[in-house]
């Protein structure tokens, strides 16, 4: 009993351990299963005669020239569309904020929009626009654009007509109101949308290099698979899942920073 | 309902009027104006800009009722709405057990908290070839791919769900010495429960989002692969009726849980009609 409140209890070398104690079990589980079975099947974590590890993998990757290409094209294809649904939803849903009845007309239609799998278009991209870089951005653009507009469109929602009208009785300008109303207001629910898109964008990276012109991270995890080098596999997941992680780190973070805007009603 | 109605005569308002009354609201004006400029600006842009194979809201209309006919797409959408619902499902179950394991008992949120987040971050898509390979070309993958999509976020949410008990409710009950399984079944799944609706939420879309990913990369037969079929021999018409049945089921899940939502879980904090 003393022993369960203790491995239970708050303190910081308790965490420490419990949490190393976690990351050895995951890790020896791993390695485990990997020397058990086929290395065309499975690959342990570090490895070693016959059954080719993935650390060891990861780290030969980080002085490969090739695969510091994919990476960089990932990184090119993710950023570049993610950029251009930042630039277009973020306006357009302080637009709808501004214009009501803009905002009632095409409310429903956002929501399909946004509950649309995107990952359905590719097919029609691929027959349309065919192979090549833009293609490649629309779908990363598809996936991220809506959940942006969509939460930015709820901060929409929740401006305050009071204070409009108080900026309009004042006759303030319409740059103004944009300052110290919608912007703030609607920031927020912005950067909830971005952290969203973040995860989104990154399934829509990967499934345009798989299927349509193949390239980057995807394509080295498509080409590895075919050839069974699951080391290889597993070494670029884990940088996928990594820069997962980093984006979506950082956009909470920007999240939380301006978490505060949303007022005290909401 | 227990008034008396027997004795009184309602007279209908005939359809006209009905439609008349209903279009007089602006709101639903501006949402069907809306809707059709929608459709004609995709209607004269792709007539204008677009190869003829190109979907167009006439031509998807035209062939809806083929479509309808169709054998195949019915069983492309039934194999498709029956491996999510089947996903889901035992998402839901693991990820609620996993996730309110984590969220009441420290060592298990600690053993287990990186691995959750570090798959949750994990694009599926990536990790679909090696499904592929664990499950076999076949419906498994698919299946193991939906699994994977909602498991983590249900999990996650499921956590966040069981650690906002509210601490007066649990001293209440120490206080009352209260059996285990109360404190179990009647407090903290009921007080989570907003939570894990919001998770299965955005699992079901993950899951509908990894259902047609796994059938694009697998080639097994369901809407993903009727869809790209279809598009890949250019009868883009057809392949939009898809899509549609796709947004369709998503919608109805979207609907039916903010159905659910109000009307078996007033306590939900999240004010979603507020308009």
């Amino acid at each position: 009993m003393k022993l369960l409140a203790l491995i239970n209890s708050d303190q910081a070398w308790v965490r420490w351990i419990t949490s190393a104690i976690g990351l050895a079990l995951g890790l020896a589980l791993w390695e485990a299963v990997g020397w058990s079975f086929n290395p065309a099947f499975m690959a342990p974590f570090i490895g070693g005669e016959g059954h080719p590890g993935t650390a060891p993998r990861l780290y030969q990757f980080m002085f490969d020239t090739e695969f510091h290409t994919s990476v960089i094209s990932s990184l090119t294809l993710f950023l570049t569309g993610f950029a251009i649904a930042v630039v277009l939803a973020i306006p357009l849903g302080i637009i709808l904020a501004r214009l009501i009845w803009l905002r009632l007309s095409l409310e429903t239609y956002i929501l399909v929009l946004y509950v649309t799998p995107m990952v359905a278009l590719i097919p029609f991209i691929l027959s349309i626009m065919g192979f090549g870089f833009w293609p490649k951005v629309l779908v990363v653009v598809l996936f991220a654009f809506f959940p942006i507009l969509y939460n930015t469109l709820e901060g929409a929602r929740s401006v305050k007509q009071e204070l409009l009208e108080v900026a309009r009785s004042f006759r303030t300008t319409e740059l103004a109101i944009w300052r110290d109303i919608l912007i703030p207001y609607t920031l927020p629910f912005a950067l909830t949308g971005i952290r969203q898109a973040t995860g989104r964008a990154l399934v829509g990276m990967i499934a345009a290099e798989y299927f349509l012109s193949s390239s980057g991270l995807g394509k080295e995890i498509e080409v590895a698979s075919r050839t069974f080098e699951m080391a290889s596999v597993l070494a670029s997941i884990l940088m996928v899942t990594f820069m997962g992680v980093v984006f979506m780190r950082l956009a909470q973070l920007l999240e939380q920073r301006y978490a505060r805007w949303r007022g005290v009603d909401k | 309902m227990t008034i008396e109605t027997a004795n009184i005569q309602v007279t209908e308002p005939s359809i006209i009027a009905r439609t008349l009354s209903y279009l007089n609201d602006p709101r639903r004006r501006g949402k069907i104006i809306a809707g059709i400029s929608i459709l004609l600006i995709w209607q004269f842009s792709v007539m204008a800009f677009a190869p003829s194979f190109v979907a167009k809201p006439v031509n998807v209309i035209l062939v809806f009722p083929k479509v309808m006919n169709d054998i195949t797409f019915w069983i492309s959408a039934q194999s498709t709405l029956w491996a999510v619902f089947q996903g889901l499902a035992i998402a839901l179950l693991s990820g609620t057990i996993v996730g309110i394991a984590m969220g009441r008992v420290k060592v298990i949120d600690r053993l287990l908290n990186m691995y959750i987040n570090g798959f949750y971050a994990m694009p599926m898509v990536a990790v679909l070839p090696l499904l592929t390979i664990w499950f076999g070309y076949d419906e498994s993958a698919r299946l193991a791919t939906i699994i994977f999509a909602g498991f983590f976020s249900i999990a996650i949410n499921a956590r966040d769900g069981a650690r906002s008990v509210p601490p007066e409710y649990l001293e209440v009950c120490k206080s009352y010495r209260a059996k285990s399984r109360h404190i179990w079944f009647d407090v903290t799944i009921f007080s989570s429960l907003p939570y894990l609706v919001a998770g299965f939420r955005l699992a079901a879309g993950r899951a509908l989002v990894g259902a047609v990913i796994a059938e694009f990369f697998v080639a097994i037969d369901g809407l993903g692969m009727y869809i790209l079929s279809n598009a890949r021999s250019f009868k883009h018409n057809e392949a939009v009726v898809a899509v549609f049945a796709l947004v369709l089921f998503g919608l109805a899940f979207e609907s039916s849980v903010k159905w659910v939502l109000k009307h078996y879980m007033p306590w939900h904090r999240r004010d979603e009609t507020k308009d």
